[in-house]
């Protein structure tokens, strides 16, 4: 499989985790352009279920099906949750929650490598 | 760039919860924790319990310890922040004690759980995450009792 989109998902989530920690160490909340970044870590994480679920539905399986369909279930949830929850916030904090998103869609493309090798990064 | 500067913090207006602030993030990291330790756990349990049972009821162990800190955590009232301080306590003392396990006796870890190798698996994050959380409790009781509340 084509590793571009794993690819582009780690490198866009540790640039989101960055330019959200810069945020946090200036002392700013959250603001649009920040949002307007969620939205597209969402986007190609949807991208990245859709790939694998049309791998699955092709016949292909994974020795650890249950942890992948949890992964896929849970993925499309953190920038949408990371989102919701530093909006609330009204402080530099909140671009401190989106880092974490950032972080962990990162961390999840290499995870999902490790369950099913066939999704390259 | 057009990002709205935060207010500054003066002393006059600190966050109003345990949920506010900084705890915003304490409490991002936990809700991530809780999920992904207890998920992982309730998988393993049904599917594979045979293979390594120590390790998987230690794991849904730590992911009730880490719903039990999310959610008192994010409620922040006085009674959940003394639940929260024990189950902080529970986990560093979780962590330091299965990690100490983990590396003294493999046999028993076939597979690992969060808290292998002091969370090694998960680049330490839960041997740092229940210090922060007493760390933030601490501020949040020395506030209390500077107030004359008595919690």
């Amino acid at each position: 499989m084509n590793g571009a989109v794993p690819t582009t998902i780690i490198v866009a989530g540790l640039a989101l985790a960055g330019y959200a920690l810069l945020m946090t160490a200036r002392n700013r909340r959250m603001s649009v352009p920040l949002l307007a970044a969620v939205g597209v870590l969402e986007i190609l994480l949807l991208v990245q279920v859709g790939i694998i679920v049309a791998r699955l539905a092709g016949g292909g399986r994974p020795a650890g099906l249950a942890t992948l369909i949890g992964y896929l279930i849970a993925m499309p949830f953190i920038p949408v949750a990371a989102a919701f929850w530093g909006l609330v916030e009204r402080s530099r904090w909140g671009p401190a929650v989106i880092a974490v998103a950032g972080l962990v869609a990162a961390v999840l493309m290499v995870r999902l490598h490790q369950i099913w090798p066939v999704i390259h990064v | 760039m057009s990002e709205p500067a935060a207010p500054p913090e003066p002393a006059g207006s600190p966050p109003d919860s345990t949920r506010a602030g900084p705890g915003r993030l304490l409490v991002a990291v936990y809700a991530l924790f809780a999920l992904s330790a207890s998920a992982r756990a309730g998988v393993q349990i049904a599917t594979k319990f045979g293979h390594a049972p120590v390790a998987y009821v230690l794991s849904a162990f730590a992911g009730v310890v880490y719903i039990l800190a999310t959610v008192t955590l994010a409620v922040g009232s006085p009674t959940a922040r003394r639940i929260a301080v024990v189950s902080c306590s529970v986990e560093l003392a979780g962590v330091l004690a299965v990690g100490t396990w983990s590396l003294a006796d493999p046999a028993t870890f076939p597979d690992a759980t969060v808290w292998s190798g002091y969370g090694s698996g998960y680049g330490f994050v839960p041997l740092v995450l229940p210090v922060f959380g007493l760390l933030w409790l601490r501020r949040w009781t020395k506030r209390a009792s500077r107030r004359g509340l008595g919690s």
